[in-house]
């Protein structure tokens, strides 16, 4: 197939970019980006959070088909699970050129702080990582065994196929039930991430875990659901239009559960009316209001064509809806940074002169000419540098689902379990 | 033991000697402040704030609080960030991994990040090749941790330290001898003779973002300048 020679090509072309970024930033220090002492996570967090979120689908495509048997879907379990193993891949890498000292990366593991939510960040995705690569291992294991492969194969040597066969059904159930509860822990330990800090009022609440779950479920699903598009086409559209549906209903109906809690958050922040609040919804509405727009209008749209039927029905509308997500669910995750942290957590007030809330300025941690050393907002646009870098992810995502499908049979129509 | 500070807002002058002394003993990179003194409401430094032409103008020196629940030190992955036997909040810069999670979780902006090489910041700014400032010694604790190093590694959060170079050895911080007007008073806590403790104890203090529940071992003396 030279299509898929092509996507290789180029998911090859991102990766190398990124690390040669990478390796400029690592030989030059965290200065190449554009994240300072007031601002100091950025475009890396952002996309680490992001390919968090999409890594859901693929349990919870699984999952549902077992615990709620729902049979339509059990054609694109394989392409579930690795979606999901191939975005926690490509959030993994995403952190590590966040990481200052990436060459000191084992003090995680040698000295564990567990008070620290990133501590348990790690044992989870670890874990997801894991579970995930056992689900698509276990489904291809008959589909290898046909073949001969031997690789990682070895001891089925010893067994039949059907023996094989059975094995890989009994064990791709098991591993779909664990993994469901891990799938919602990588969101909402991520999501504590964030939240157990007080220090920022956009962050410091309890919605944000179960919001972050409900993101998830709706963008993991929307990734199964393109590549599924994409490895079924067009012609084959009709003939699996019904698990479709089901995923556009997955993705609509937990869409409606996110724009829930975020008007319940956004009630709560507003609502007291205290000085903190009113800078946070005053960055958001006001400076941040284009990217705000996106982050809401984008997916409120994908909602609506999702639950219409003509456009569950038409494989164009599925397409865009997903996109049009994706892009939306990604200014999500920009917008956790922004007003986060333009908004100085030590804020004063001086009743005598009749100011409710000053910054206390921060200093940059660099010395330029023409630009000040305390500031007390930062405008954070990612450089070219930090751009390259985000690359990984993506190249990475995309050479595992690209490579596994060209090697394997994930596609419905040519399996013969 | 339980090393903390008194600010004595009613004698700071707002000169920010302790603000150079810190960064010069402390071998602070360019751009780099363990500790700030800005006029609270102002938009520069020594700039009288108010309305209707009654105007006012206090300072308000900031650095490491060291908190008693400091969150900086429970987000660390790594447990760089730790507390000593002294009630210090310090960094070991041998095993920071420079992931910046403290710096997102302190509310008082005092953690600061290596974004370059210490050196090559200093050239960058145009400081003369081969001047060095700031204790020029490393210093370890009794673990062996590295807390002070005078050119610091790419890629580490620093802050303030309560000068643990100096410290450790029961001399008082640069910020402290530094200040014309003694404004500053550091000891033990946990002493109920030391004169941190009796000004605690006597005089009516406040700590930053109290609310926060990080529980600050720096307490400041608000301005009072009595009126009646």
């Amino acid at each position: 197939m030279k299509k898929s020679n092509i996507l290789l090509g180029l998911a090859g072309s991102l990766i190398l970019i990124s690390l040669v970024a990478w390796g400029y930033q690592i030989y030059n220090g965290l200065i190449v980006t554009n994240m300072r002492n007031s601002f100091s996570w950025g475009l890396y967090i952002a996309t680490f959070a992001f390919f968090v979120g999409v890594a859901a689908g693929g349990l919870i495509v699984s999952s549902t088909v077992y615990l709620f048997n729902i049979e339509k879907l059990k054609p694109f379990t394989r392409i579930a699970s690795l979606s999901a193993f191939a975005s926690i891949l490509g959030a993994g890498a995403m952190i590590l050129p966040d990481m200052g000292r990436v060459d000191r990366i084992w003090n995680i593991f040698v000295y564990p702080n567990f008070r620290s939510p990133l501590v348990w960040d790690v044992i989870v995705i670890s874990a997801y990582l894991l579970i995930t690569f056992l689900s698509v291992y276990v489904q291809l294991l008959p589909d290898r065994k046909k073949e001969g492969s031997r690789f990682l194969n070895g001891w089925t040597k010893a067994h039949s196929q059907e023996e094989v066969e059975a094995f890989s059904k009994k064990w791709s159930k098991r591993i779909a039930l664990v993994g469901l509860p891990v799938a919602i822990l990588i969101h909402t330990v991520t999501a504590l991430i964030f939240a157990t800090q007080a220090s920022r009022g956009w962050w410091n609440t309890a919605v944000l875990p179960p919001d972050f779950v409900s993101v998830a479920v709706a963008s993991g699903t929307a990734l199964v659901l393109v590549i599924a598009l994409l490895a079924v086409g067009k012609e084959q559209f009709d003939q699996h239009k019904g698990a479709f549906q089901i995923m556009a209903l997955i993705v609509a109906g937990s869409l409606v559960v996110h724009f829930f809690f975020v008007s319940v958050d956004l009630i709560i922040h507003g609502w007291w009316g205290s000085t903190e609040a009113k800078e946070i919804l005053s960055l958001i509405f006001g400076h941040y209001r284009y990217l705000y727009a996106t982050e809401l209008l984008f997916p409120a749209f994908t909602m609506v064509l999702f639950f219409t039927e003509k456009g569950k029905r038409s494989y164009r509308v599925l397409m865009i809806g997903s996109v049009l997500l994706f892009i939306g669910v990604f200014a999500h995750r920009l917008m956790l940074m922004f007003p986060a942290f333009n908004a100085i957590p030590l804020s004063l007030s001086i009743p005598g002169a009749g100011i409710e809330s000053w910054a206390y300025p921060v200093a940059l941690g660099q010395l330029q000419e023409g630009m000040p050393v305390f500031v007390s907002s930062w405008a954070y646009t990612p450089t070219l540098v930090e751009y390259g870098v985000t690359l990984l992810p993506f190249g990475l995502v995309l050479f595992v689902v690209t490579a596994a499908l060209k090697m394997y049979n994930f596609l419905p129509q040519k399996r013969s379990m | 033991m339980r090393l903390g500070m008194v600010i004595d807002l009613d004698r700071c002058i707002g000169c920010r000697s302790c603000a150079v002394a810190c960064k010069s003993h402390n071998a602070q990179p360019p751009g780099t402040w363990w500790n700030r003194v800005f006029t609270p409401g102002a938009s520069f430094h020594q700039a009288a704030v108010g309305k209707d032409g009654d105007l006012q103008m206090e300072y308000l020196p900031v650095s490491c609080q060291m908190c008693d629940n400091p969150a900086c030190q429970k987000v660390c992955p790594s447990g760089a960030t730790y507390t000593d036997e002294r009630g210090v909040v310090l960094i070991d810069y041998e095993r920071c991994i420079g992931c910046r999670y403290c710096i997102a979780a302190c509310p008082y902006g005092v953690r600061q990040y290596n974004w370059e090489d210490s050196k090559k910041a200093k050239e960058r700014a145009g400081y003369e090749k081969g001047y060095e400032y700031g204790y020029p010694a490393d210093c370890r604790d009794k673990d062996g941790r590295l807390v002070y190093t005078p050119n610091r590694p790419v890629g580490v959060v620093e802050k303030c330290t309560f000068c643990a170079q100096y410290t450790s050895s029961g001399e008082q911080p640069a910020c402290v001898k530094g200040c014309p007007g003694k404004v500053r008073i550091f000891g033990d806590l946990d002493d109920p003779s030391s004169e941190v403790s009796k000004l605690v104890r006597k005089r009516q203090t406040v700590r930053l973002k109290e609310e926060l529940g990080t529980s600050p071992k720096v307490f400041y003396l608000a301005a009072t300048k009595p009126i009646r």
